[in-house]
């Protein structure tokens, strides 16, 4: 079985490979989103499902351990659906554009070449994450997914595309840098470089708050913890449907996955600092779960209010994992149920960013089905409705039984601002609704995502116990959010519309960092001015010096010239002053 | 069994090919190309028996007596090798590039026959089994690599060429008083001497700290710390492939090499960490990689942003040096060899990207990725390990510095890494995202500076097969560190055989 494990590593390499060879082919010949492509996720799809396996090899990096334990079955089997749906939609989405570069449109033929090489590239990063047991090899696959998705984000360069690409890579960067300085930070106290033993070195050494800290940081970048969330809501909209579905779908639970193998969570006896972290992320993650929703119903484009939502629903997740830290004895039976609500998220989250592309493209069915089709994933996402009842469930209900009503009760609100946030997104996507042009392909990636977001907890490889299946009468505390958020909106868009309040520009606090930056250039700009002066300036009092040395040296050697020229006169009055001496010393 | 004649025939190969070079008219040109080539073949066929015999435990040396108490010795010992190795096969490289790219040019004759020269001094700094033998080939290579500075003859080239040897010069007098006044306190100048300078301790604390500041003060010069960097930005008027030799092996490298012997070999660890030079040679080592990457973010030219680069990269071997613990040891050492292997790579990619496309300016590079693709890769490669990024070779020597640090107890070490990786994405990855995804004159925006069509590919072949086969060996030193004979695991062996006598 281990072959299968290799073919899933592997597979997506050779199909990158495949679209390598294309570029060799004349722009008329090039074939995009064959079959071929779209298989990339297919064998570690399989993987998740049927197969079993683990690997080593020494030689790789600092030593390979490869393995498919029951929570990397779980979000492999998430991440490879999404992905492999997400491929499905965009063989449609890219429709228009593929017929362009077929005809010899050399710029739009450029941009799918690199929109398909990247895309089983962010794939085989998401997918070598997910398997490898060992520190290089996971950082290795989350920096290849987080480098190649920039290509994906890019993909339309428009101006819009170049800022929320940019915003993307610079919070990357910072966020590769929290991660390597976490890692070897972790790894050097307890010499060790699997996943596990980093784990147990942060659990045991003395300041392994600090380095769990970094670690939490530095995936919070992806996962969106509030104050590095700013990438999500400028990046999202410009990325291509698809693209922004796996984006926010797979690749953003990676981090919610780098700190579910990396923090010491359900670990007993650790370091009461460790609890002071947990509440921090339970404040940051709440924080974030409120602070999105409110900010994100104030966004004109749906995909960056669907941002906003995934930044809200991962301060959720974030103030679950806090939950770990806090309570070691819940969270054997917390992860489970984590585990669901991220696989429910992803699909359900997928679905709504495929949406986006296919309420621009309707189909030709009636208006009234399409849109309850539609709303489908978004009534999962709150709750109410389908798998969403079951995952979040499974959550609260372990909590109640930990007695952590508070942190239920948040959440329970905090449903309230994801109803608003998807419908204000719906809302948006009817503003913004068009018909016509619409693909089978495109359609058939969101449908299928949508069946899938709606049955997760019975398809899903999960851990055991995962799925608790509510009584009828906890039905009302899942349900009640869904009305309160609905009627929320409609009061805040009558509202808006009477005060005619502004649309808020996406990225919140990112425009503040960006001025911030500014100015640090600035300040670091001037020092090096001044300091160059000042270098300057000795250089020059430093050749003066030098100069000066020199003439005294060459005023030196002119006497000794003098000294040499005159020599034997020198020698003869020498001489004479000599004989004088002696006559002198016989006279007396 | 002492194979004596190994490390000399190494050694003379080059030389003899020197000779043979400038015993040759300028217009012999198939005869000096075959002379190259098979010396550098043969040389490195030579360092691969010599790496063999190290890995059996032999330590193959060649000595003679010059006059009463010093000797000329040549030993290949690990450390050693590990050098040749790396410069031989750079060599190899480099002169196939070399020939690729001063196909037409003036002065042919004497640009390869210093080249050989510069070679032969360098490996004798790698073999040299004792001071006096190290400081004859490292004067001899500042003798060397001058006519190659200066090549062009232009006034800029002859400038550079005189700052060049100013700052070299006067380090190589220092240097020589450092060596002296060891000499006159010991009355021996090996490296591996067994009674080590221990027992001088108690009695001449001061002195053996001014004669270490003495020593590494005139190696730092050609390792090109700050503040004794200044030749090495202006250097880069010399043609591409000496940069390349320049940065990656040749003269930078042996001072860091040299900085080696001296902290592992002739004082010895514990006793640098004694007189707490090691400290203060960190911070300036950490000072340098900083101030590089500042400067190197300002540089609009790609060569000089690269040789900014090279002055905070080359400070990792330092750095890792003064980490006390055997993890350091192995990051400085692995690093000697994935930053040669990675520098060269970069430097062979510039020359190519002026020699194909006229470009100079990091500006002008908008799309190029398109035009010259084989070359773009190697060129990202590259720079993504000089970012530290996984599976690079750049990430091996980086998490052995980072683990080093840690043990050391060393924590702003980490610190000054992690801030190097973000400097080094700050200044390389505009770089990649002009090469591939910026518009530029192969989607038909513009032209370029001045393009020529050097040969079949997308460039000379000569030009692009080394740096495609260097970034392919920097690749896999990085994706397959594990393998036996990888540098990291050669590393590995020096370092055990430093923290495990």
């Amino acid at each position: 079985m281990t072959a299968l494990l290799l073919a899933a590593l592997l597979w997506p390499l050779c199909v990158a490979l495949y679209v390598v060879r294309q570029m060799f082919r004349p722009p008329e010949a090039r074939r995009f989103f064959s079959l071929g492509w779209l298989s990339a996720a297919w064998p570690a799809l399989l993987l998740a499902f049927i197969g079993e396996g683990a690997w080593e090899w020494q030689a790789w990096l600092l030593g390979g351990q490869w393995a498919l334990d029951t929570l990397a079955r779980a979000w492999l089997g998430f991440t490879a659906l999404l992905w492999s749906l997400a491929a499905l939609h965009a063989r449609g989405y890219f429709k228009r554009e593929a017929a362009r570069a077929r005809l010899g449109d050399d710029g739009e033929s450029g941009k799918l070449l690199r929109f398909t090489l990247f895309w089983p590239l962010t794939f085989l990063g998401n997918a070598f994450l997910i398997l490898s047991r060992d520190v290089a090899s996971f950082y290795l696959g989350f920096a290849l997914m987080t480098f190649a998705a920039y290509a994906l984000v890019l993909h339309e360069q428009s101006g819009a595309a170049k800022r929320g690409a940019h915003a993307y890579i610079v919070l990357a960067v910072i966020g590769e840098a929290l991660i390597l300085g976490g890692l070897l930070w972790a790894a050097g106290s307890g010499e060790m470089t699997t996943l596990e033993g980093v784990r147990e070195a942060i659990a045991a050494a003395p300041q392994g708050v600090w380095m769990a800290l970094l670690l939490w940081l530095g995936f919070g970048v992806k996962a969106g913890v509030i104050g590095l969330h700013v990438w999500l809501p400028l990046a999202h909209p410009v990325a291509p449907a698809p693209a922004s579905a796996v984006l926010s779908g797979a690749m953003i639970k990676a981090g919610l996955l780098g700190w579910l193998a990396l923090l010491p969570l359900g670990v007993e006896g650790l370091a009461p600092a460790f609890s002071t972290l947990g509440e921090v992320m339970l404040v940051a993650g709440f924080a974030a779960a409120f602070g999105a929703a409110f900010y994100g119903v104030g966004q004109r484009h749906p995909k960056a209010v669907l941002a906003y939502s995934s930044i809200s629903q991962m301060g959720m997740m974030t103030a679950l994992v806090a939950v770990g830290l806090l309570d070691a004895t819940l969270w054997p039976a917390l992860l489970p149920g984590i585990a669901l609500f991220a696989g429910h998220h992803a699909l359900a989250k997928g679905a709504l960013f495929l949406g986006t592309s296919v309420s621009e493209h309707m189909p030709r069915l009636p208006t009234a089905l399409l849109w309850i089709v539609l709303a489908l994933p978004a009534l999962s996402l709150t709750g109410a409705f389908g798998a969403g009842v079951i995952s979040k469930y499974s959550v609260k209900h372990v909590l109640e039984e930990g007695a952590h009503h508070h942190i239920v009760l948040l959440l329970t609100w905090a449903a309230v601002g994801t109803t608003a946030l998807v419908s204000v997104c719906l809302w948006r996507q009817w503003q913004d609704r068009d018909t016509g042009d619409s693909d089978a392909w495109q359609l058939a990636g969101w449908a299928l995502a949508i069946l899938a977001a709606l049955t997760v907890p019975w398809w899903l490889p999960l851990p055991q116990e995962s799925v608790h299946v509510p009584a009828l009468k906890s039905l009302k505390s899942l349900v009640w959010p869904l009305p309160a958020g609905v009627a929320l909106v409609v009061i805040g868009v009558v509202l808006a519309r009477a005060l005619s309040a502004p649309t808020l520009p996406a990225g919140d606090l990112w425009w503040p960092y960006q001025k911030g930056a500014g100015w640090l250039v600035a300040l670091c700009k001037g020092v090096a001015q001044r300091s160059k002066r000042v270098k300057r300036s000795s250089v020059a009092r430093a050749l003066v010096l030098e100069r000066r040395a020199m003439a005294r040296l060459n005023q030196a050697l002119e006497g000794e010239r003098w000294l040499r020229r005159h020599g034997s006169g020198l020698m003869m009055a020498l001489a004479v002053v000599l004989a004088l001496l002696l006559i002198w010393e016989g006279s007396q | 069994m002492n194979m004596a004649w190994l490390p000399l025939a190494a050694l003379s190969v080059s030389l003899f090919a020197a000779i043979a070079i400038f015993s040759l008219p300028e217009t012999a040109r198939p005869a000096r190309t075959v002379i190259n080539l098979a010396a550098a073949a043969c040389k490195v066929a030579l360092v691969v028996l010599m790496v063999w015999r190290v890995s059996q435990g032999f330590e193959d040396t060649f000595s003679f007596q010059i006059i009463g108490g010093i000797d000329f010795v040549l030993r290949a010992d690990a450390l050693g090798v590990m050098f040749a190795g790396l410069s031989s096969i750079l060599w190899l490289c480099t002169t196939v590039y070399a020939i690729g790219y001063l196909e037409g040019a003036a002065n042919r004759k004497r640009f390869f026959g210093f080249f050989s020269l510069c070679v032969t001094s360098t490996l004798g700094i790698a073999l040299a089994g004792n001071l006096f033998t190290f400081l004859i080939f490292y004067e001899m290579l500042t003798l060397s690599t001058y006519p190659l500075v200066a090549h062009a003859g232009t006034p800029k080239a002859l400038a550079a060429g005189r700052v060049y040897l100013r700052y070299t010069l006067s380090a190589g007098v220092v240097l020589l008083l450092g060596v002296v006044l060891l000499y006159s306190l010991t009355g021996d100048q090996s490296f591996a001497s067994e009674q080590g300078l221990d027992r001088y301790l108690s009695d001449h604390r001061g002195l053996l700290t001014f004669i270490f500041a003495l020593l590494v003060g005139g190696l730092a010069v050609k390792a090109a710390i700050v503040p004794l960097h200044g030749w090495l930005p202006r250097a880069m008027v010399a043609p591409a492939p000496v940069s390349a030799l320049l940065h990656a092996v040749a003269v930078v490298k042996a001072g860091a090499f040299g900085i080696l012997r001296i902290i592992y070999d002739l004082y010895g660890i514990e006793l640098s960490v004694e007189l707490g030079v090691t400290t203060w040679l960190a911070a300036m080592a950490a000072f340098t990689i900083l101030y590089g990457s500042l400067r190197a973010m300002a540089q609009a030219e790609l060569k000089p942003r690269l040789a900014f680069s090279t002055i905070s990269q080359v400070s990792y071997i330092v750095l890792g040096a003064c980490v006390v613990g055997p993890f350091g040891t192995i990051g400085a050492l692995a690093h000697l060899l994935h930053q040669g292997l990675m520098k060269v790579t970069l430097f062979f990619c510039a020359g190519s990207y002026a020699e194909e496309l006229g470009i100079h300016r990091i500006d002008e590079m908008n799309g190029a990725g398109r035009r010259m693709p084989l070359t773009s890769i190697a060129f990202t490669l590259s720079a993504l390990g000089m970012v530290g990024l996984p599976p690079t070779a750049g990430f091996i020597t980086k998490w052995y510095l980072g683990i080093g640090a840690i043990e050391a107890r060393m924590l702003w070490v980490v610190a000054v890494l992690v801030l190097s990786s973000v400097l080094n994405a700050l200044y390389f990855l505009p770089i990649i995202y002009r090469l591939w995804f910026c518009q530029g004159p192969a989607h038909g925006v513009g032209e370029w500076p001045s393009e020529q069509r050097l040969g079949r590919f997308e460039t000379h072949g000569w030009l692009l097969w080394p740096a495609v086969f260097t970034t392919t060996v920097g690749l896999l030193a990085g994706l397959l560190a594990g393998l036996p004979f990888s540098p990291l695991d050669w590393a590995t062996r020096v370092a055990v055989g430093e923290y495990l006598p």
